[in-house]
């Protein structure tokens, strides 16, 4: 992540080659690695290998409990392609994954820029935005259901003052999932607002002021300045944010189950249900590498467009 | 406008948003002091004093086991994210060779890997190497779960303290481990206080990986231990509400104290990076 | 100085609520722990059960894991195997109630082949559990097993899998209140519950949701197909228990069934919630008298109570839904204890099960948890044991799904039939999803 760094001659870690194997090797630098050793172990015995298995899961049958099952080659990837709850899974992990993000980017960019002034509550708007962050997502899951839902829900007492009808939110198999996406939004809202807090904060002075001597004005500033300069903490926020909402479980789980149906699952949730629920531990394998290819996919080429514009603004 | 009016506009913009974001909230509060048998709508404050909900949230979900629980296995798990995390970014951020670009790339591509993916195989090691319901166990997946952010965290921070002060120190004849420990950590007080707030926060609440690896009653942990009232064959929402509360506390009181090296800790390690 | 103040009160206010927990704690309302009166022994049980083997020496030690909600029959549980520990010094009982989390623990541990020494199998002794449970046929008690379960917990080769503490016999349990105040006898047949339905919902002016169901907790209307699905498939004396069996099975004679569950949805009978409803939201609106039936046992009858101690549950067998056959109960095994075939203490867990299987240990348990015991002559007396013995002599039926579908399609057909209550599908394609799930895993 550190800018590259050409200074050939006087980099301790480049000295010129010479001597024995390992004072070469010691000077070289390379000793230097094995500091990152303890999380390498770690890594490749608590995620990489057990990935590796995964992956191989994937590959059988397995019910995800008994000790034996069938290797069936590709046959779970290609049952993917005509189960029609698919199609429906593939749709929401993509509303939560990006809507969400769009969603938080934008209000956590308005929010930043209103608590950068310097107003009072500033600190207490803060801490309060970040606050859901904090609490588990699960538990605040279950708080916005007490929200929306339709017997004794927050919201429709609030409805019925104006209409008989209580609206079913939650039920409705099109806005279920627009519900989760404004839940989630809120729940993670505050990592975006802090992370360009921090960007506005690394922002010199100086360059508003000369912004504002050339006489730009304060949208003018902001074009100019500030979306400029904020281009890393975009980069930061939102490939977080698409790791997070193509990921979404939690939420989901605490609102509605995945229901009605399955018109709210997500890759993550289907996976769930599916290895729990009916004992298809293969198939669920084969959709958590599919998960894994396609976040990756997202967040890299992501990644690559938004490092592209930090810099050539 | 004056600026005067203009900054008043804008707090009360703030004070609004506030209010908004504490709805949530509000409505935890109100069902938290509220009886079982109470059907007033969720907006009412209750009109008398009832404390029983977290009475009963601490009695019946055990919450002082839970919180010791929760106390040694997040201190223990954040101790070791900082120090294994911390060092491990040393090199990343410094020797920026392919093979540690790729070693960084794959350190952090591990945020991507959905946890279901990898639970039946982790908890067959874990029975293995005898670490189911264990303190050490859970430790160590959480460490090594939090890890990816950790490093990610610390390599960009450390990529924004010049190198002019490595070099001074080798001069002076330092190692470079204790060149790591004895001028650079120092420096690493504000990103490890947004690791220690971001690793907390997840350890704290975790679900996931404490349900399966810490089943007895006596080791559950505080989300876990409220779970059994919001399973689906309980209704104690006023119990869940209050629990939540009371487990939401120390969080937020760590949050707040650490609250000043966040925004700078983030501003350089995951911004500037 | 500000930040200081606002740290300062978040400190304080954590240390008060601590401190008002503690102190509160001896003298707070004993609502839950200490209602029943079989609790009161069990209290200085209970902790030494917790205090884990400190009174010296080396115990054994066993793991319990149980199905059980309520921390009233946890209690019960325990209390039983703090008198088994007072009998035998040396072994130490671990009880786990590991909730709504239960069957995905266990399926991870039978991955890992890490099970508790003795375990609940909960309708699945045969099936799922059956590979890791020792046979447990030459136990004194064995013998006694009921006519009606002894079949479902034994495998092949006469293998007793399980003691089943308590058994299940589902029908649909009833708001007699309700029942009563609209002028309606319990209904005998499928068309006299409809009828039953209808009349309650137009005099009640939608008041009374006839049905409860949850979307959410989708089992609710997965038990509705389960027990109606024997109504109708298995039940009457042209049946298709065998085509079942053999694969042959015409799966448009399913739309029928799916085709009432959404009549249900249509017509008005279910609580217009359906899709966002939580099984937990249930109780309450039955002790509110806004809810007449619930498909399945009386299970929830305490928390009933809890809200509107004077509402009175009745309890009645599923209605045919063919005419000119009888009632029926689903029946199965709900509360068991299995021994792991590979554990380190067999004999010791063998051993606790013979306690549980005690007549005065079996009875509490039927008491508890409102069921009739799963060995035969086992006293129990609870508001609803007359009922057991008005229907004594109606059929009972092994749960659908556990004889006549593959496993995992359990799950296939709850979401399905939410999704067909959403208007996501039609009858025709739920059965036509039942079909190729059915004959997916059966090829397995």
């Amino acid at each position: 992540m550190a800018e590259p760094n050409t200074r050939p001659l006087h980099d301790p870690y480049q000295l010129p080659a010479q001597g024995s194997y390992f004072k070469r090797l010691a000077r070289s630098g390379a000793p230097l690695n094995l500091l990152y050793a303890p999380a390498l172990v770690l890594f490749v015995v608590f995620i990489f290998y057990p990935f590796l298995r995964g992956v191989q899961i994937s590959f059988t049958n397995w019910d995800g409990y008994n000790q034996d099952f069938k290797w069936i080659g590709v046959s779970n990837y290609a049952r993917m392609l005509d189960d029609p709850d698919m199609a429906t899974v593939f749709k929401n992990t993509f509303v939560y994954g990006i809507g969400s993000t769009i969603l938080q980017n934008v209000i956590g960019l308005l929010y930043a820029l209103l608590l950068h002034t310097n107003i009072r509550l500033r600190g207490v708007a803060r801490t309060v935005i970040y606050l859901p962050v904090i609490i588990s997502a699960l538990i605040m899951g279950y708080i916005w259901y007490f929200f929306f839902q339709y017997d004794g829900g927050a919201i429709n007492d609030i409805l019925l003052l104006f209409r008989d009808q209580p609206s079913n939110l939650l039920g409705d198999p099109k806005a279920n999932v627009w519900v989760i996406t404004f839940v989630n939004t809120f729940q993670y809202l505050g990592i975006a607002m802090v992370l360009f807090l921090a960007g506005l904060q690394s922002i010199p002075k100086e360059y508003y002021e000369a912004a504002t001597i050339d006489g730009a004005g304060p949208i003018a500033r902001f074009f100019r300045v500030t979306w400029p300069l904020l281009a890393p903490s975009f980069t930061v926020s939102m490939v977080l944010n698409l790791i997070g909402g193509l990921k979404l479980f939690d939420v989901i789980t605490a609102m509605t189950n995945s229901g009605p149906g399955y018109a709210s699952a997500s890759l993550s949730t289907m996976m769930y249900l599916l290895y729990f629920g009916r004992e298809d531990a293969g198939y669920a394998a084969a959709i958590g590498v599919l998960m894994f290819v396609l976040i990756s996919v997202v967040s890299i080429s992501a990644l690559i467009l938004l490092r592209r514009r930090e810099v050539t603004s | 406008m004056t600026v005067r009016s203009k900054t008043l506009w804008l707090a009360l913009a703030a004070a609004l948003i506030c209010l908004l974001h504490l709805l949530p909230f509000y409505i935890l509060i109100t069902t938290s002091f509220k009886a079982s048998g109470d059907l007033s709508s969720k907006w009412v404050m209750p009109g008398y004093l009832y404390l029983d909900n977290f009475v009963n949230a601490w009695r019946e979900a055990r919450l002082p086991v839970a919180f010791r629980n929760n106390i040694i296995v997040t201190a223990l798990s954040v101790l070791l994210i900082v120090l294994t995390g911390s060092v491990a970014a040393y090199p990343l951020a410094r020797r920026q060779t392919g093979w540690n670009k790729f070693m960084y790339a794959l350190f952090v591509s591990a945020l991507i890997v959905p946890p279901l993916t990898i639970l039946v195989p982790l908890y067959k090691y874990m029975v293995d190497i005898g670490g189911m319901n264990t303190y050490w166990g859970i430790v160590l997946l959480h460490v090594t779960f939090n890890l990816p952010m950790t490093i990610f965290l610390y390599t960009g921070f450390i990529g924004t303290i010049p190198r002019d002060l490595d070099e001074a120190s080798m001069i002076d004849g330092a190692d470079r481990l204790g060149l790591f420990y004895r001028i650079l950590l120092p420096l690493l007080k504000p990103i490890t206080a947004t690791v220690v707030i971001l690793t907390g926060v997840a350890v704290w609440n975790d679900y996931q990986f404490s349900v399966f690896f810490l089943q007895k009653q006596e080791l559950r942990t505080f989300t876990v231990a409220l779970s059994s009232f919001f399973g689906s064959y309980t209704n104690e929402i006023g119990w869940v509400a209050a629990g939540s509360l009371i487990g939401a506390l120390p969080m937020v009181a760590v949050y707040l104290f650490l609250q000043r090296y966040f925004i700078t800790g983030l501003s350089s390690g995951a911004v500037k990076g | 100085m500000r930040r200081w103040m606002t740290t300062g009160a978040a400190i304080l206010i954590t240390a008060s609520v601590a401190l008002a927990g503690c102190s509160q704690r001896p003298g707070g309302t004993e609502k839950n722990a200490g209602s029943d009166v079989q609790n009161g022994s069990q209290t200085p049980a209970n902790t030494s059960a917790n205090s884990g083997g400190s009174s010296g020496g080396e115990k054994i030690r066993l793991s319990v894991y149980s199905t059980m909600n309520e921390p009233k029959n946890q209690e019960m549980m325990k209390g039983i195997a703090a008198d088994f520990m007072q009998e035998n010094p040396d072994i130490q009982v671990d009880f786990q109630f590991p909730g709504s989390e239960y069957e995905n623990i266990l399926k991870v541990k039978m991955a890992a082949n890490d099970l508790p020494d003795v375990f609940d199998t909960h309708g699945w002794a045969v099936i799922r559990y059956g590979n890791y449970l020792a046979d447990l046929k030459d136990e004194a008690w064995a013998p006694q097993l009921t006519d009606t379960i002894k079949p479902v917990v034994t495998g092949k080769d006469g293998k007793v899998n399980v003691l089943v503490l308590s058994e299940a016999k589902d029908g649909i349990t009833y708001n007699a209140d309700i029942l009563q105040k609209y002028g309606i006898e319990p209904p005998k047949t499928f068309e006299e519950l409809m009828a039953a339905a209808e009349k309650m919902k137009t005099e009640s002016k939608g008041e009374v949701s006839p049905f409860y169901m949850s979307g959410v907790d989708n089992g609710m209307i997965g038990q509705f197909l389960d027990q109606y699905a024997t109504s109708l498939l298995i039940s009457p004396a042209n049946n298709e228990a065998q085509s079942l069996l053999d694969g042959t099975f015409d799966w448009n004679k399913w739309t029928p069934l799916a085709q009432s569950l959404l009549d249900l949805q249509t017509k008005g009978y279910i609580n217009k919630d359906v899709l966002t409803a939580k099984y937990s939201d249930m109780p309450q609106r039955f002790a509110q008298g806004k809810v007449a039936f619930v498909i399945g046992g009386p299970a929830f009858a305490d928390d009933v109570y809890k809200v509107n101690s004077n509402v009175k549950i009745g309890y009645m067998p599923v209605t045919p839904m063919v005419a000119g056959d009888g009632q029926n109960f689903s029946g199965g095994e709900r509360y068991t204890m299995g021994a792991w075939k590979d554990g380190k203490h067999l004999a010791e867990a063998k051993k606790l099960i013979a306690f549980f299987a005690k007549p005065e240990n079996m009875s509490k348990i039927a008491n508890a948890t409102k069921l009739p015991a799963g060995l035969k002559n086992i006293e129990s007396n609870h508001e609803f044991s007359p009922y057991y013995e008005q229907f004594a002599d109606v059929r009972v039926f092994p749960y659908f799904d556990r004889v006549y579908l593959p496993n995992g399609m359990w799950d296939v057909m709850c979401k399905t039939g939410t999704a067909l209550i959403a208007g996501n599908i039609k009858p025709e394609e739920f059965s036509k999803k039942m079909k190729s799930e059915y004959e997916r895993l059966r090829k397995q």
